[in-house]
């Protein structure tokens, strides 16, 4: 029983993990229609800020976190102005290989500037620490996780309902032309997405960096194939779909880690895309993704 | 025949000229030189094959360098000395730690199995289109670089496997690239191509004009798994050694670079553009060694031929999104320049006689 | 107060509207008329800012427009309630209501419009929390057009308000644009209904194959039977 729910918690981290950057791509896809491929690149830009800051003028592990997230924020906001802003009606194609290319720049840019070698990178201690109730003994950082994905879907939900940014986005993602007509800006609205993809990056980051403790350029890369799947398994662009997909991948990947032989979890990974492959030539839409026709009016 | 005539006309011009290079380069040059005319030939080989299926179906795939990779690993598993074999992958699965192939043989049973996986995967690729289906070629390169790695038996793992008979040499690069160009203009202009790019541009109409897109994205899909294939026998059989790292996003970058900025469209575009990306990247790679300029040492800057692959991209994609060539082949440019040429001195007669 | 010179919109190649001039004086309801693929929608979209003008100029009181893109054309108070409606499908009528007064910052005012907008159009008060997918086409028109005016346009233009509507909501829209015009707004109506729309209006004009094959008073455009048959066909009934 307590392994059961020592795995349930670890499953449900993942899973949160995976839910907060399939969220940041669903919500720039669903308004601009962008496979953001250098989605990832935000956790690499987010690790580098924690580093530098610790390594420069605030040794504060705590000052770190917002830093963190910030830099993600930011990054989001310079990959639309210099590159995406450019290409924003053309083809999905168009898209997925611009942010493709943006992706590999950061990736070198770190590898000229720094190193290709990981760096560490020091956190609160308190994240690496166990918390035990009763008989139970979990790691904070995981329960920590979870939690704090719930508040920050929470606080997105409120945000999408209540703001006008927010219901600007919802109506964006089907009829970007009627927003316009309200008098909305487009770039003020493209670039809200932005910044929130990158806030939801930048906590996603600040945990994955918690739990490897060292930056390196690649680190976006696994994450962000993780994120593409949940995403494309909930649907592409569609946020609850990005949720509750992440949700599933987690599990997914914790069952496997965990029932598997040992000498088969090396093709977790394998499996994981396997199965994805599969669920999407049997619902090409994803799971919960809206069936849309050709002819349809691209939105 | 008549296309097949048509066809060896319009592919004649780009062959002759990099078969001339290529003779020159390998009769005159330095080793090193030579080392890097053999890699264009078979970039070339593996950006065309490439075309073939991104530039006719317009889907973006990330997972051809795959094709390059299980071929590779087939002629390195078959072709193996028993006794280096032995120290290598001892325990290699359905006894082929106990086989040893000619080279022609091993390379034919590569092509073969290499086409039955394009095939395989192709019948699910087909069925989903769009974004969707563009991650699912990402899904296709992450579970054969898992499998690489992790099927240590067979592969050896993320260690390198070596001692693979080193049976290919320029001449063979050279050769495999002009039968990959004559396959892919020949696809292209074909029925089945013609109709295949007018579904990319609208599936709708194509669709309902009786175009079985999906049958015809899994043709050009095995076709490209083929000819990609082609490519990693020929890394294989020049290097001798071979490991996963070589078949995974390095590569996918350096080729989609080269299929972009030539124009995915044409296969004369991607001829253009793996030659530039190719003298692009060996002048990165000089400048990331920290060469000598002027007496000043350069300071060494690893990662420059990445930045310059991604930078290539971006703005290939910003502002000149079809390539170079756009849609048109080299006969193209030259019947449009000689079609110019004619209007103009038709136009310079007419005023005279004004 | 509007005035489009000479504007050509194009799509590629093909010419939808051929230099056309047209102008909207302060408090007047115009109509533009034409058949399907006459071009008056291209007219409209290009006047608003959500489609690229090839050649000529727009002004919107006295400011030249004509490059301007549709939300600062919108915020100026210029609006399209667009064909089709549009009405955010996914939104409540509310939110819809709320996104239509986006560019406006007095929070007092967007309350006591919305007031009023709810006794103009009683509909939308009954279906206020409902998602706008739920309502039939004449709710989601008055929507549209609740919307649109949700800016404080000071010229609105509507885009087929009448189309695949049931006569009796024709009619009570077409009210609702007197009542309107009484208020204040200045109108430009593009339709296919001709009779109707001229009812109500003070000018009309007739776009065919994309350039103006005619412009005059309204009045006067009802009561010449040959215009009707002419460039109209099937809008007399």
């Amino acid at each position: 029983m307590e392994y059961f729910i020592q795995q349930l918690v670890n499953a449900l981290s993942v899973g949160s993990e995976y839910a907060l950057l399939a969220l940041g791509l669903a919500i720039v896809f669903s308004i601009i229609g962008l496979v953001n491929f250098a989605h990832g690149e935000l956790i690499t830009v987010a690790g580098y800020a924690m580093f530098f800051a610790a390594a420069t003028w605030l040794p504060n592990p705590w000052l770190a976190l917002p830093i963190g997230i910030g830099g993600a924020a930011l990054a989001a906001i310079v990959f639309e102005k210099v590159a995406f802003r450019a290409i924003r009606n053309a083809s999905t194609n168009t898209g997925i290989l611009t942010a493709f290319g943006v992706s590999i720049i950061v990736q070198n840019v770190f590898i000229i500037f720094v190193a290709t070698r990981p760096k560490p990178v020091q956190t609160p201690d308190f994240l690496s620490s166990m918390i035990t109730i009763g008989e139970l003994t979990v790691p904070t950082l995981q329960v920590l996780e979870t939690v704090v994905t719930t508040i920050a879907i929470a606080a997105l939900l409120i945000i999408l309902k209540k703001t006008t940014v927010g219901m600007a986005m919802r109506a964006a993602s089907k009829d970007f032309m009627a927003v316009r007509l309200m008098g909305i800006k487009a770039n003020w609205v493209i670039q809200s997405a932005f910044i929130i993809s990158g806030i939801l990056a930048g906590i996603a980051a600040v945990f994955i960096i918690s739990r490897r403790g060292a930056v390196d350029p690649f680190m976006g890369s696994v994450p962000v194939l993780k994120a593409f799947v949940a995403c494309v398994l909930g649907g592409l662009g569609s946020l609850q779909g990005a949720v509750i997909g992440g949700v599933a991948l987690g599990v997914f990947e914790v069952l496997l880690q965990v029932t598997l032989p040992q000498e088969i979890t090396a093709y977790r990974d394998a499996i994981v895309f396997g199965v994805v492959g599969l669920v999407l030539v049997a619902f090409p839409q994803g799971l919960l993704g809206r069936k849309v026709e050709l002819g349809d009016k691209e939105a | 025949m008549n296309h097949l005539l048509r066809t060896a006309r319009n592919s004649a011009l780009p062959i002759i000229v990099l078969t001339a290079v290529g003779t020159l380069i390998y009769f005159f040059a330095e080793a090193y030189q030579v080392r890097i005319a053999y890699a264009f030939f078979m970039n070339l080989v593996v950006a065309i094959g490439l075309q073939v299926f991104m530039g006719n179906s317009g889907v973006v795939s990330f997972g051809h360098v795959s094709f390059m990779g299980v071929s590779a690993y087939v002629v390195a598993i078959l072709t193996i000395p028993l006794a280096l074999k032995k120290t290598q992958i001892p325990d290699a699965p359905f006894g082929l730690g106990f086989v040893q192939f000619d080279v022609v043989t091993a390379i034919l049973i590569a092509l073969a199995v290499t086409v039955a996986f394009a095939w395989v995967s192709g019948l699910l690729i087909k069925r989903v289109s769009g974004a969707a289906g563009e991650i699912l070629t990402l899904a296709v390169l992450v579970i054969c670089y898992v499998v690489f790695n992790a099927w240590i038996d067979l592969t050896r793992g993320p260690r390198s496997l070596y001692g693979i008979p080193i049976a290919s040499s320029l001449p063979w690069a050279m050769l495999a690239s002009a039968f990959v160009i004559f396959v892919a203009k020949f696809f292209r202009d074909s029925e089945d191509g013609l109709q295949l790019r007018a579904s990319s541009e609208n599936m709708l109409a194509a669709r309902s004009m009786g175009v079985r897109v999906e049958r015809l994205r899994l043709k050009a899909w095995v076709l490209s798994g083929f000819l990609v294939a082609i490519g990693g026998v020929l890394h294989a059989t020049y290097l001798g050694t071979i490991g996963p790292n070589s078949y995974y996003f390095t590569q996918t970058f350096l080729i989609m670079a080269m299929v972009i900025l030539g124009g995915m469209r044409s296969v004369s575009g991607v001829i253009v553009g793996t030659a530039l990306i190719s003298v692009g990247s060996e002048l990165a790679r000089t400048l990331e060694n920290g060469p000598m300029v002027f007496g000043t040492k350069l300071p060494t800057m690893f990662g420059l031929t990445g930045f310059f692959l991604g930078a290539v991209i971006v703005l290939c994609m910003t502002l000149r999104r079809d390539g170079i060539m756009g849609d048109d082949e080299f006969e193209d440019v030259l019947r449009n320049r000689r079609a110019s040429k004619a209007a103009k001195a038709a136009a310079d007669t007419a005023a005279q006689a004004v | 107060m509007l005035e489009l010179s000479n504007i050509t919109v194009q799509y590629g190649v093909v010419k939808a509207v051929r230099g056309v001039s047209l102008k909207v004086e302060k408090g007047e309801i115009v109509s533009l008329l034409g058949p399907n693929g006459a071009g008056k929608s291209s007219l409209v979209s290009a006047a608003v800012g959500i489609l690229p003008v090839a050649g000529g100029t727009i002004r919107f009181e006295g400011t030249d427009i004509t490059k301007k893109p549709a939300e600062t054309v919108v915020a100026m108070g210029l609006t399209l309630t667009p064909e089709g409606r549009r009405v955010f499908a996914d939104l409540s009528v509310a939110e819809n209501l709320h996104l239509g007064a986006a560019t406006r910052k007095d929070r007092d005012g967007v309350a006591a419009d919305i007031e009023k907008y709810l006794k103009m159009f009683p509909i939308l008060g009954e279906r206020y929390h409902q998602t706008a997918k739920t309502l039939s086409g004449g709710e989601q028109q008055m929507l549209a057009i609740a919307r649109s005016l949700m800016s404080r346009p000071k010229l609105l233009m509507l885009d087929e308000p009448s189309l695949g509507l049931a006569p009796r909501i024709v009619d009570r829209i077409f009210e609702l644009m007197l009542d309107l015009k009484r208020d204040g707004l200045t109108m430009l109506v593009v339709e296919q209904n001709a009779t109707d729309a001229l009812g109500i209006s003070d000018r009309g004009y007739i776009l065919a194959s994309g350039s103006l094959v005619y412009e005059g008073d309204a009045k006067a455009m009802v009561d010449s039977e040959d215009l009707m048959e002419a460039y109209l066909g099937s809008g007399v009934h």
